[in-house]
């Protein structure tokens, strides 16, 4: 086994409260929260729910109190030259307050990069940091360049971290592009799905280098042994109806991972008509008749889309399933779709004896990235 | 090493409208790619940006703040994904699409990003795209805010990295303004040309 990175600390935040516990609660106990966004008018719009907890604090102290959290569980000390890369557009509230107030504290927080400085600067980090802004996959992004940074032995230490908590412009977008469910609620790989929803979302993870962390005496949790990037070269905003390059993003990353068979996927799972299919037909071609026996499933059915936040929170989903051996389950799915025949977990939790797991993420343009974890 | 820069008449690119950012993107990349074709499977294609497509971003702000309704054309064109997949498409290009921000001079970060990925073993070139707008308010005064020198006119520079290229080395930022973040790509696309930046 080739532990080439491993992970010693995470912070987590969904729509259920922060830490594992309440993403062991919440996501996989399966019960969908979806209600009525009040943090802005909804009225205009055709979809009016979302995965929110609550007026939020600014993205900058979300990302940094789970990042702390990270870094604390990791029991790193402050100072060294610890990589920050952090999958975000930036502060989309401050975009809206900017323009409608002509101006507004903390302009700057709009800059994605700035979301990464600050975060190194308030936790003393002194290595290569940098903002992700390639939509979904950005933070899934993030933790793939860290893997490759600390592989090449460029650095010991990195922090990825990824947020996104909702707001107007993107509820805007996505209601315009007609992505949204207008149903209240997220079906991921159901006949009957109808869209996302959005949702608040946060995490970081601290990996690290075997050496670094046996030489400190950290405590590991897991171990990433694979990842892989990939495009469709199919369309600006649509999949690859046959997963194409979601298909060549998880050769790469069980290629490097060596090979070894797979006990659960983490999907993207959006629950629109194009991913969950295309998604589907992507794992098959990996797999094979295999597929049949592999667990997948989509946590978006609980914590809605967590955008530029969904490849890290999802990373830690799945440290979290195969730490303590539970598959979360797909919420929401009703009946099968001919288009989309796996085992999707429905709906309850699945005990399972877990050694490897995969957790995957797509984007706008065709962008694709597969990360393999390992138990520790 | 090959290198192409694109400013504000870039011709428009089907599909993309409201901002100079996906014109900038698609010329230059199309002039390297064109210039240097290769394997789409082993070509990886990042793009760094301080401020993005903030032409984009805060029109459909702007509208959102005037009470107008969003235009689905804006959906999703405000992250570069959009024209990194018609790219992509275009030339065939299915290795990682990347897309980043950050405060540095965007040339040591590119350069740096494609040293690692070519570092894998699963690529063999990489497409660099830096990309600055003039800007909007907003981006005026987050540049004031950070410190940092807002580029004078909209431009873009693309250079294609190959495995056997030596040139590793960001280069010296140059001691000229009006760049912004893309002055050591300028340089760098200067001096290969024989040419003052």
């Amino acid at each position: 086994m080739n532990h080439d990175v491993l992970v010693t600390g995470f912070g987590v935040r969904t729509v259920f409260g922060t830490g594992a516990d309440a993403v062991r609660d919440g996501v996989f106990g399966g019960h969908p929260v979806f209600a009525p966004i009040t943090r802005f008018d909804t009225s205009g719009y055709r979809t009016k729910a979302a995965a929110t907890a609550g007026e939020p604090a600014p993205l900058r102290e979300v990302l940094y109190d789970r990042a702390e959290a990270a870094v604390a569980m990791a029991g790193l000390p402050e100072g060294g030259d610890t990589a920050v890369l952090v999958g975000t557009a930036g502060d989309f509230a401050g975009l809206t307050r900017f323009w409608r107030e002509s101006g507004g504290p903390r302009v700057a927080d709009t800059v994605p990069a700035r979301q990464a400085e600050l975060l190194a600067s308030r936790l003393g980090l002194h290595g290569p940091r940098m903002a992700f802004t390639n939509a979904c996959v950005a933070s899934a992004s993030a933790i793939t360049h860290a893997c490759r940074l600390i592989a090449a032995g460029r650095v010991e230490t990195a922090l990825c971290a990824g947020g996104y908590l909702v707001e107007e412009e993107n509820l805007a977008k996505f209601d315009s592009g007609f992505a949204l469910s207008g149903k209240g609620e997220v079906r991921p790989f159901s006949a009957d799905r109808s869209g996302l929803l959005l949702g608040d979302g946060a995490a970081a993870v601290l990996l690290e280098s075997p050496d670094h962390a046996r030489r400190r005496g950290a405590r590991v949790l897991g171990a990433v042994t694979g990842w892989g990037a990939a495009s469709d070269a199919y369309h600006v905003a649509r999949p690859h109806p046959e997963g194409a390059g979601l298909a060549i993003a998880v050769q790469q990353a069980l290629r490097r991972a060596g090979g070894a068979p797979i006990d659960y996927v983490n999907a993207h799972g959006t629950a629109t008509r194009h991913n969950d299919p295309a998604e589907t037909c992507g794992l098959r071609t990996v797999f094979g008749a295999a597929a049949d026996t592999v667990p997948v499933s989509s946590t978006k059915g609980v914590t809605g889309h967590l955008l530029e936040a969904s490849g890290v929170v999802e990373f830690v989903i799945t440290l979290l399933a195969l730490m303590d051996g539970v598959l979360p389950p797909t919420a929401g799915f009703t009946e099968p779709d001919p288009e989309c025949d796996l085992d999707y977990v429905p709906n309850r939790p699945r005990r399972a004896g877990l050694r490897r797991a995969l957790t995957v993420n797509a984007a706008f343009g065709g962008a694709n990235t597969a990360l393999v974890l390992e138990r520790s | 090493m090959i290198v192409a820069t694109a400013d504000a008449s870039a011709p428009p690119v089907p599909g993309f409208v409201e901002s100079t950012f996906n014109p900038l993107v698609y010329q230059v990349a199309q002039r390297c790619l064109s210039a240097c074709p290769g394997d789409g499977a082993r070509t990886a294609v990042v793009l760094a940006s301080m401020m993005g497509d903030a032409t984009t971003l805060d029109l459909g702000s702007r509208r959102l703040a005037a009470g107008q309704a969003h235009n689905p054309l804006l959906f999703m064109q405000s992250t570069a994904n959009a024209v990194l997949g018609h790219i992509s498409r275009e030339f065939g290009i299915t290795g990682p699409l990347l897309s980043l921000s950050t405060l540095d001079d965007l040339a040591g970060e590119l350069f740096a990003t494609a040293r690692v990925l070519l570092e894998d073993g699963e690529l063999d070139r990489v497409l660099l795209i830096g990309v600055e707008l003039a800007g909007t308010a907003r981006t005026t005064a987050a540049h004031r805010e950070l410190g940092t020198e807002p580029p004078s006119a909209d431009r873009a520079v693309a250079i294609v990295i190959d495995r056997d290229d030596e040139i590793f080395q960001p280069p010296e930022v140059a001691p000229t303004t009006g760049y912004g973040s893309l002055r050591g790509l300028i340089d760098l696309a200067a001096r290969t040309r024989g040419t003052q930046p």
